[in-house]
């Protein structure tokens, strides 16, 4: 195992590498100039040609990656100009807000989606079946944003339980200074009316950014169900007499999760990319928001700081995600591979 | 047999509901096996062996299944009429199963130990015995022992890829004997082993039932298998039992036609009824010489994947292959006879060595369009070698359209490759899933003849198919060996079938050619002792062939 999980790190890593490098790249292809835009429209030219000396701008474009490269390496991400941080202390304040958002959605997408896709194997054909799957179809071709809205407009006009907007109720008065997570922080505080508030605020965004991976990752376990379902070695666990629920969830789920799990991992991506509007929408003080606002500011540094963090987000799921494989399936750690 | 039988199936009629209609899968189907007793049920894919088979162990899913009349009785009881959990109770106590597959009758991701544990624990569970984890595997690794497997803790915590298919084959009958059933039902043990794994597993299966007082029902398509391991047989076509009697009459006295087929398909070992195929087109140039080739595999491993060792899987292997000749290369699996196959068409290159073909060297030769209309290949399924969602004729007009055949005439060459294989022209609109077995094979031959080639590699080409379909496939190569002056490279496990299509042979074993010459030569007076070994392991149909087969002597 251990062989199997450092390589799949050092591939993850090198993946790390590359993206870095493209961020940073296209950063300095798009057009327009980042010092222009911070100075703003009454600065002079000559304070204009300073603050692009000050940032290295005119350096070779070589030693521009290479000061960035190394930087990064030290965890420095240079200086944002839209509030004059350090990026990497920008993030890391608002990190936590979404590591809490995404976290909470995975563990309902995980929740609803493979029991469900159970569900709906195990009942085929039946009305249990028909209804997850019009269900899990709704989830996939409504995207995350009108759900957004729309629960937000519900909630604002018919259920007053789920608050419309931010994290935490501005009347608690709270510091999440452990690991920066409510939930975890209020509980290791023994404060439950902050564990439960933060749940209610979580509810409504966390519903709209899962739907679509409910829908898709549900569909994905029913298939895989259905398709181990027929294979020779369920027929022969029943003829032996283990019984049907045994059956059922150690002899198929295990065999079908890998493919719904697969899924998860790419899903990811697009979680985060939804991160970022249902956050605008629900007011939530994520990265998401920071990057969007950095993102019209051209301000290059947060901008590449952001997409780095997402890159991480992405590799480091995708790595729990083959971990989760190789502890379930272990062909994918034993199996000696042979070549030419 | 004056005491009742253990099983009783009694006028069995089961339907099949689908789309509003409902078809007969078994029709009348009455069969007994008594205490002690070894019971065989022969017949081809689709004869009904397994629908009967399910409904006795009570896996066939109802619905679609509907029982439509009969009974089934086991040990005085009417399993049709018995509660869910009484018949549960019965499921691998009473009655349980050897599935076909050893490698697909295992869950690939749990231990051989973990699934041998479930099946002792809630049997324990069902009867109201309480016993230690220790105590059940102790129990495991006894019955593992009945099965002739000493290292039951090693085995206990392996996966079952890990294990080798004899191995595999045995730990699948120890599960199934783990709770100490009466009654035994094997399906078509062995028959995805070589040929001496299967001898060792049929032999085993023999000493159980005399041992453990067992009785087995045995569904099988091998007549071979069945003659040395059956008191009595039923034979099965389209639902119906056609005929039943002891072993003996059955074999030596078939009345009903279709038992009578079954047994002439059989391709005979010795005696009168063997074909002695001849060349007589040999001309002074090889069709194919290979000369010293051998292939290492590397293993990989280890944190970053470097190679940790070879594997040779062919070694030093020089023939030569005449021009006409059907030359059969023979060999259990792993004995290196398909990557000699793959480097004779150039789609793996040899370690060392040199193969020409028409005395040109396949490592210049390969990849050109001249080689690839000069020799072509059958692959062993034709199931997985079709593409299920092209028709017939799309799969069969790609070939000629990358050998620069005229787009408009295409159509009429497939029609008249259709025709070549004796198959009509209107199947070129079909999709292979709406054909037989033999039918796909069929298309797989054209489909490998539209260049026109003059070699054919045939790997295993009838392995996937019936004994009665195969005879047919068997006369249609014959047929156009004959009419396109074909050479044929045959690559197969199958020593009784190579007797009868092959004029020379080859016998590999562990990527060595350990013997070689014309067949006559090679089953009349076999030398190397792994070829007498392979020879003596073949199950045949009739005593007197059994006695014409080398003795082994150790």
């Amino acid at each position: 195992m251990l062989p199997y999980l450092l390589r799949r790190a050092a591939s993850l890593m090198l993946v790390l590498f590359g993206l870095a490098i493209l961020i940073f790249v296209i950063a300095r292809i798009v057009p327009g100039d980042p010092a222009r835009i911070a100075l703003g429209p009454l600065a002079t030219d000559q304070q204009v040609v300073e603050l692009r000396a000050e940032m290295g701008l005119d350096d070779p474009f070589l030693v521009q990656l290479w000061t960035y490269l190394s930087g990064l390496a030290q965890g420095d991400l240079g200086k944002s100009l839209l509030t004059s941080r350090p990026v990497i202390d920008d993030i890391m304040a608002a990190l936590p807000a979404t590591f809490e958002l995404v976290l909470f959605t995975i563990v309902i997408q995980i929740a609803l989606s493979i029991p469900l896709g159970v569900l709906a194997a195990v009942y085929r054909n039946t009305w249990i079946d028909n209804v997850t799957r019009v269900m899990s179809l709704i989830g996939v071709v409504t995207p995350a944003f009108v759900l957004a809205i729309i629960l937000q407009l519900l909630a604002a006009y018919y259920f007053g339980f789920f608050p419309v907007t931010g994290r935490i109720d501005p009347g608690i008065a709270f510091e999440a200074d452990r690991t920066g997570l409510l939930i975890v922080d209020g509980m290791l505080a023994g404060r439950w009316d902050v564990v439960g508030d933060a749940i209610r605020h979580l509810i409504l965004p966390a519903v709209a950014l899962a739907a679509g991976g409910i829908g898709q990752v549900m569909r994905i376990t029913r298939a895989a169900m259905i398709e181990v379902a027929s294979r020779d070695f369920i027929e022969a666990s029943r003829a032996y007499g283990v019984p049907e629920r045994v059956v059922t969830f150690r002899y198929m789920l295990r065999v079908a999760a890998v493919a719904p799990l697969t899924i998860l991992g790419l899903e990811f991506a697009s979680l985060i990319g939804n991160a970022f509007i249902v956050e605008f929408v629900f007011s939530w003080p994520g990265i998401a928001s920071y990057g969007v606002r950095t993102i019209l500011q051209k301000d290059l540094n947060a901008v590449i700081g952001v997409v780095l963090i997402s890159g991480v987000f992405f590799v480091v799921a995708n790595l729990v995600i083959d971990i989760l494989l190789g502890i379930l399936d272990p062909r994918h750690r034993l199996r000696a591979k042979g070549s030419e | 047999m004056s005491a009742p039988p253990l099983l009783q199936v009694d006028r069995l009629t089961i339907g099949f509901r689908s789309y509003g209609q409902q078809p007969r899968i078994l029709h009348d189907v009455s069969l007994e096996v008594g205490v002690g007793e070894r019971v065989a049920l022969i017949g081809q894919s689709g004869s009904g062996k397994t629908v009967t088979m399910r409904a006795i162990i009570g896996t066939l899913p109802m619905p679609p299944g509907i029982v439509e009349g009969g009974a089934i009785r086991y040990d005085g009881r009417s399993l049709l009429e018995l509660s869910r959990a009484d018949r549960n109770r019965l499921k691998g106590t009473g009655i349980s199963i050897i599935l076909q597959d050893p490698m697909l009758s295992f869950n690939p991701v749990l231990t051989v130990g973990r699934q041998m544990d479930d099946i002792v624990r809630y049997a324990d569970i069902r009867l109201g015995r309480r016993r230690r984890a220790a105590d059940r595997r102790q129990h495991i690794v006894q019955t593992l022992e009945k099965v002739q497997l000493a290292e039951g803790g090693r085995i206990l915590g392996s996966y079952p890829f890990q294990l080798s298919g004899g191995m595999r084959q045995r730990v699948l009958i120890g599960m199934a004997l783990l709770n100490a059933p009466r009654l035994l039902i094997a399906d078509e043990p062995g028959t995805a082993l070589d040929v001496t794994t299967q001898d060792e597993i049929l032999a085993l299966l023999n000493r159980l039932v005399a041992e453990e007082g067992l009785s087995l029902l045995l569904i099988n398509h091998n007549l071979g298998v069945v003659r040395e391991t059956a008191d009595r047989v039923y034979v099965m076509e389209k639902g119906r039992i056609v005929e039943s009697g002891t072993r003996d009459a059955i074999f030596s006295h078939p009345t009903h036609p279709y038992t009578r087929k079954l047994m002439a398909a059989v391709p005979p070992l010795y005696g009168a009824g063997v074909t002695t195929v001849r060349n007589t087109r040999a001309g002074d140039m090889p069709a194919i010489a290979i000369e010293g080739v051998s292939k290492d595999f590397l293993t990989r491993g280890g944190w970053l994947n470097w190679v940790t060792g070879r594997f040779p899987a062919v070694r030093d292997v020089s023939l030569q292959i005449a021009p006409g000749d059907i030359f059969g290369i023979a060999g259990e699996s792993g004995s290196g006879k398909t990557t000699l196959a793959k480097m004779i068409l150039g789609l793996i290159q040899p370690s060392a060595g040199d193969i020409r073909v028409e005395d040109r060297a396949v490592s210049v030769f390969a990849g050109t369009e001249e080689f690839r209309k000069l020799i072509q290949i059958v692959y062993q399924n034709p199931g997985s070698s079709l593409n299920p969602r092209r028709t017939v004729g799309d799969q069969l007009a790609v070939p000629l359209k990358f050998t620069g055949h005229a787009g408009a005439r295409i159509p009429g060459q497939v029609r008249a490759l259709l025709e070549m294989v004796d198959l009509p022209a209107d199947y070129a609109s079909m999709y292979p899933h709406e054909l037989s077995g033999g039918q796909k094979q069929r298309v797989a031959i054209a489909r490998a003849l539209s260049v026109r080639p003059r070699i054919l590699v045939l790997d295993e080409p009838t392995s996937a198919l019936d004994v009665l379909v195969q005879s047919t496939v068997i006369e249609l190569l014959h047929r156009l060996r004959e009419e396109f002056d074909l050479t044929y490279v045959f690559i197969s496990h199958d020593l009784s079938l190579m007797r009868n299509f092959c004029n020379r042979v080859a016998v590999m074993l562990r990527g060595e050619v350990v013997e070689q010459g014309p067949v006559a030569q090679i089953f009349d007076t076999p030398r190397h002792p792994y070829t007498r070994a392979l020879l003596s392991a073949i199950p045949v149909i009739s005593e007197a062939e059994a006695a014409q087969k080398p003795k082994i002597t150790n």
